[in-house]
């Protein structure tokens, strides 16, 4: 204990000094930007920024980068509160609340516990990542291909818990997202499926066409044809800040989301992309306010934003411990680190010292600014729903455009998006929710390799799911939320039909 | 002109003001007369951008122009590299050819809309890396002997990762497999970061991967290095010893390097080549290279256009053995 | 039970049938492999079976609970949703035979949809889907050709339309158009420094 406040204290002397003090300030505003504008992602402003990387120290240049990482997380969940914008996987669950929490005149509460919330999980998974990051490793370690088959499963299946209408239709969504992630290579066989002979598509549907298409862009043309429904967006403001009542509700959350967040951020095969939601469909069934999601529950917002944050926290373990990337954004660090002729590793405690304790108290001290810059921020994002919708939507428009072209620089991103569009339009017209789809298209593609790794090592054997702990443990939960979930519409149904 | 453009073209201004009090080199103001695009068919971060990278920083300052790495991944690499082909063989675009894309996917893909030879002209070998054999380090596995007699003795026989299917790694394994009499059971990831994860964390016992990438681990002590695919040892790995020495015959390296496309005038090649050469013998990315695992290249244009030409011949049998097949 | 058909329902399942006869349609192309070493179709084989059958099951229980009826498509919505279709097909077809813009890249498409979108935004059902979209494909269409800028202007111009009260202030609409064409300059170019075209390639 005494040994960690002793490197956290050289690992703070490290961070404060004034120049990597200033780069974690500019990596965070930069972060937030690219967060809030659509399309442009963490992935392409990084390996754009790579090469000016070279010229400062390694320290300064991680802790830049780190910076802009998680600045982007903060920034999208402001995109996805106001405009029902996710720019990534993790958002798509903060628009679920968010959102309508922003059309009921709560934006500035929303946005206010998704900073709050934020900061907190992102203080105790920093702690966290300095005080048991090799232990962790080893939790991370034992997943095998069967195990993380299991929580892919037990995450789909949980996905449905947000339909908000009936679960055979948003089973249905989490399918055909199943279904849209087939679309590219076969990372078995090399082989091109649903292809259609389009080169574009042999790296799969973009994850920023869809989400665009189905959330922001057809929410536009939605919002055109109810001019009734956007005018309580300009009008009512309501208070910015949260009040006591709200406080009260979004505090256990928070707690429940950072413990969710941070034990799913240590996976790397795909843990991090599960937190959100995982959070969102456990406030969903405990929350005092459970009887209020769909309508705007704060629960909502801040279980899902403080996991996301913790998991963007403890998914830097892997790479600390082991000096294996957990993401993209992950992967574009270390090669920032290998250009400065260092080697991530389990060594890299000991060999750079400065680097390792430096990263982690700048990771605390990046959330921080992150909280400090974007709490004042949050009087001008809430007065931007205040400008009249008929020139707000040709601009979220226009971004939306340029940030899908710039995604590949290809505009076949940007007829994919018009395709999206309308099919988000028709699921709307159907009460066919997005949400769902979104997430199976995100959690299918990596459940069949984890299947077919699995498969592979047990020789054809499916029992390996049954065999190993973790696994058999997944599948047992998977199988009583089926249940559980299954349970109401059958009795339900045969009320009505004892009934009718 | 884009505006864009007209800031690169300031930047190019300023270079050619630099170039200009340099030397009164003639070819200079012919070439290169705007920034250079080095199109790297990987994404951002992985070792071929980390090569690309490497070799563009010092060419761009000897040639006064700045390089502008632009990663174009996708398709076993073949969406960059088929870019790089249909672009204006004007010497303004360059593409990091490596053996993915101009080795072995002209036999993976039989749609392929590139050739590998023809439709390119190569300019330099980059560097070469070998492959090694990896094993978690509770597998007892710590020689090749170790590596037959367990996949002999196994009722099940030997599982082995690589970073993907089609990759050479994966070939190399498929090559042991016929030379051992008994298919190794290939388990391919999608990349080689969490192929190394499953390795370390004793998931899979044994895994095929570029020394590049496995490097730090074997320096760590989290996996240990069975064999080396290179004909000598590694100067930096002088413990590990080769497959030949174990008494297999295999010898296999990686490769990158730079071309262009076909038809690019010979003034432009001739002065890139002697430019990249001078860096190749520079001690210093020589060093870095060999942190790398690799060995720089010292080829002449023809000798690399042969090397490729080779690669092809060589892989095609065992691609077609493998099983791979993306189309 | 007594029938009580949800169309809504019935509609959504029957569009999941349909995926998933096409999926397993195309399917067939790839090998189903074994258990043990499975092939390229067998995790889509199992995802379109299990497709069909929530589609099938999702059509039942519409049978029963609803109404939840569709919106009132009019005569003019059938109409142009047709000749939207097949304009931007013919469109799509034809238009590389008139000009080489439309044979490069995705332009024949970006040009099908536009024409697609114009012709489906007639009817007032379908007006702000069709316009909208329209503007998004004239921003693909324009951007590599005709540059940064009048890609912008023609996205949002088609725009514009969808909103009532702009088509009576014109002033309002260029301060718009002055406005974002700014702001996106000191962004995406300026700041953000993406690699596009500003101005025509002629």
């Amino acid at each position: 204990m005494e040994l960690l406040l002793t490197n956290l204290a050289h690992g703070f002397g490290v961070a404060l000094s004034l120049q990597n003090l200033s780069f974690a300030l500019l990596g965070a505003l930069i972060g937030t930007a690219i967060g809030v504008l659509p399309g442009i992602g963490p992935v392409a402003t990084i390996s754009l920024l790579l090469p000016i990387t070279f010229g400062l120290p390694a320290t300064t240049a991680i802790i830049m980068l780190a910076g802009i990482f998680y600045g982007a997380q903060y920034g999208g969940s402001t995109t996805a509160i106001l405009l029902n914008l996710p720019g990534e996987v993790s958002s798509v669950v903060t628009t679920l609340e968010g959102y309508k929490m922003a059309r009921n005149g709560r934006a500035g509460a929303a946005l206010a516990t998704a900073a709050l919330g934020s900061f907190f999980a992102g203080t105790v998974a920093t702690v966290l990542v300095a005080a048991s990051g090799p232990l962790l490793t080893q939790v991370a370690l034992s997943f095998g291909p069967a195990d993380y088959f299991s929580l892919m499963l037990l995450g789909l299946i949980i996905a449905c818990v947000l339909a908000q209408g009936s679960v055979i239709k948003a089973i249905g969504m989490v399918v055909l997202g199943v279904a849209l992630g087939l679309v590219g290579t076969d990372v078995q066989t090399g082989q091109q499926r649903f292809t259609f002979g389009i080169p574009e598509l042999s790296d799969g549907i973009g994850f920023v066409p869809i989400a665009m298409g189905m959330f922001g862009i057809a929410e536009i043309i939605l919002n055109l044809e109810r001019p009734e429904a956007r005018s309580v967006l300009k009008t009512k403001v309501g208070q910015l800040w949260l009040t006591k009542e709200e406080f009260k509700r979004a505090t256990p959350s928070v707690l429940r989301g950072t413990v969710v967040g941070s034990l799913l951020g240590i996976l790397p095969g795909g843990g991090a992309s599960l937190a959100a939601f995982g959070s969102y469909m456990m406030e969903r069934k405990i929350s005092r306010g459970r009887h209020l999601f769909g309508q705007g529950a704060i629960e909502g917002v801040a279980g899902p934003e403080a996991a996301n944050n913790a998991a963007a926290q403890t998914s830097f373990i892997p790479l600390l411990t082991l000096g294996i990337p957990s993401n993209a954004v992950m992967a574009l660090m270390v090669g920032a680190l290998i250009i400065q002729g260092i080697q991530p590793g389990p060594r890299m405690v000991e060999a750079q010292p400065d680097l390792f304790w430096g990263l982690i108290a700048s990771m605390w001290i990046g959330n921080l600014m992150l909280l400090v810059i974007n709490l004042p921020m949050i009087g001008m994002w809430v007065k931007l729903l205040q400008v009249p919708y008929k020139f707000l939507y040709p601009s979220i428009l226009v971004f939306c455009c340029i940030g899908v072209y710039s995604l590949n620089n290809n505009v076949f991103d940007v007829y994919m998006t018009v395709l999206f569009t309308v099919f988000g339009y028709m699921c709307n017209k159907l009460k066919l929710e997005p949400a769902p789809l979104l997430i199976g298209f995100v959690l299918g593609p990596m459940m069949e390799e984890h299947l077919r790794r699995a498969m592979l090592l047990s020789r054809g054997d499916p029992m390996v799911f049954l065999q190993r702990p973790i696994s058999a443990t997944m599948l047992g939960i998977a199988s009583v939320a089926l249940l559980l979930m299954l349970l109401p519409n059958i009795r339900k149904k045969k009320d009505e039909a004892m009934a009718g | 002109m884009s505006l864009a453009i007209s800031r690169r073209g300031l930047v190019s201004s300023a270079a050619v003001l630099a170039g200009g009090t340099l030397a009164g080199n003639a070819r200079a103001q012919v070439w290169p007369t705007q920034p250079i695009r080095l199109i790297v068919p990987f994404a951002p971060g992985g070792t071929t951008d980390l090569i690309a990278r490497l070799v563009a920083t010092p060419l761009q300052e000897r040639l006064g122009q700045p390089i502008i790495v632009e990663n174009r991944p996708g398709a076993g690499a073949t969406v960059g590299s088929l870019m790089a082909a249909q672009a204006a063989p004007d010497g303004h675009t360059l593409l990091l050819s490596n053996i993915a894309s101009h080795g072995i996917s002209p036999t993976l893909y039989g749609n392929l809309r590139y050739d590998a030879v023809r439709d390119f002209t190569h300019i330099a070998l980059l560097t070469l890396n070998p492959s090694v054999f990896v094993a978690n380090p509770r597998s007892g596995i710590a020689t090749m002997a170790d590596f037959a007699r367990f996949h002999r003795d196994s009722p099940r026989g030997l599982d082995m990762a690589s970073s993907g299917a089609g990759s050479s790694n994966h070939m190399l394994i498929v090559r042991m497999g016929q030379i051992l009499g008994r298919e190794i059971n290939h388990i391919p990831f999608r990349g080689a970061g969490p192929a190394m994860t499953a390795v370390i964390g004793g998931q899979v016992p044994l895994m095929s991967d570029s020394l590049p990438s496995a490097a730090s681990h074997i320096r760590q002590g989290s996996v240990r290095a069975v064999a080396m695919s290179s004909a000598e040892r590694h100067p930096s790995f002088p413990d590990v010893p080769t497959l030949r020495e174990q008494g297999y015959d295999l010898v296999t390296n990686s490769w990158f390097g730079l071309s262009g496309p076909a038809r690019m005038p010979a003034p432009v090649v001739e002065r890139l080549s002697t430019e990249v050469l001078v860096i190749l013998r520079s001690p210093e990315i020589r060093a870095r290279y060999a942190e790398f695992g690799g060995t720089a290249g010292d080829m002449s244009p023809a000798q690399y256009a042969e090397f490729v030409a080779r690669e092809v011949a060589m892989w095609a049998p065992l691609v077609r053995e493998s099983g791979a097949q993306p189309d | 039970m007594k029938l009580n058909i949800n169309t809504k329902d019935v509609v959504s399942g029957a569009f999941l049938i349909l995926v998933a006869l096409a999926g397993l349609y195309l399917n067939q192309d790839h090998s189903l492999g074994t258990a043990r070493r499975m092939g390229p179709g067998y995790m889509p084989m199992m995802v379109f079976w299990l497709l069909a059958g929530l589609g099938a099951l999702t059509v039942l229980g519409g049978l029963f609970s609803g109404p939840d009826p569709l919106e009132k498509w009019t005569g003019v919505d059938v109409g142009s949703l047709a000749a939207a279709v097949a304009a931007g097909v013919i469109v799509w077809k034809i238009s590389p035979q008139f000009s080489g813009f439309f044979g490069t890249t995705y332009n024949a498409v970006g040009i099908g949809i536009l024409a697609g979108m114009v012709v489906l935004s007639f009817s007032a059902g379908w007006r702000f889907l069709g316009l909208v979209c329209a503007a998004v494909a004239m921003f693909g269409l324009m951007l590599e050709k005709f540059g940064f800028f009048a890609a912008l202007t023609g996205t949002i111009l088609i725009s514009v339309l969808a909103e009532p009260g702009h088509r009576s202030r014109p002033l309002g609409v260029l301060g718009l158009l002055v406005f974002l064409l700014a702001l996106c300059w000191w962004v995406f170019i300026r700041e953000l420094d993406i690699r596009v075209n500003l101005w025509p390639q002629l």
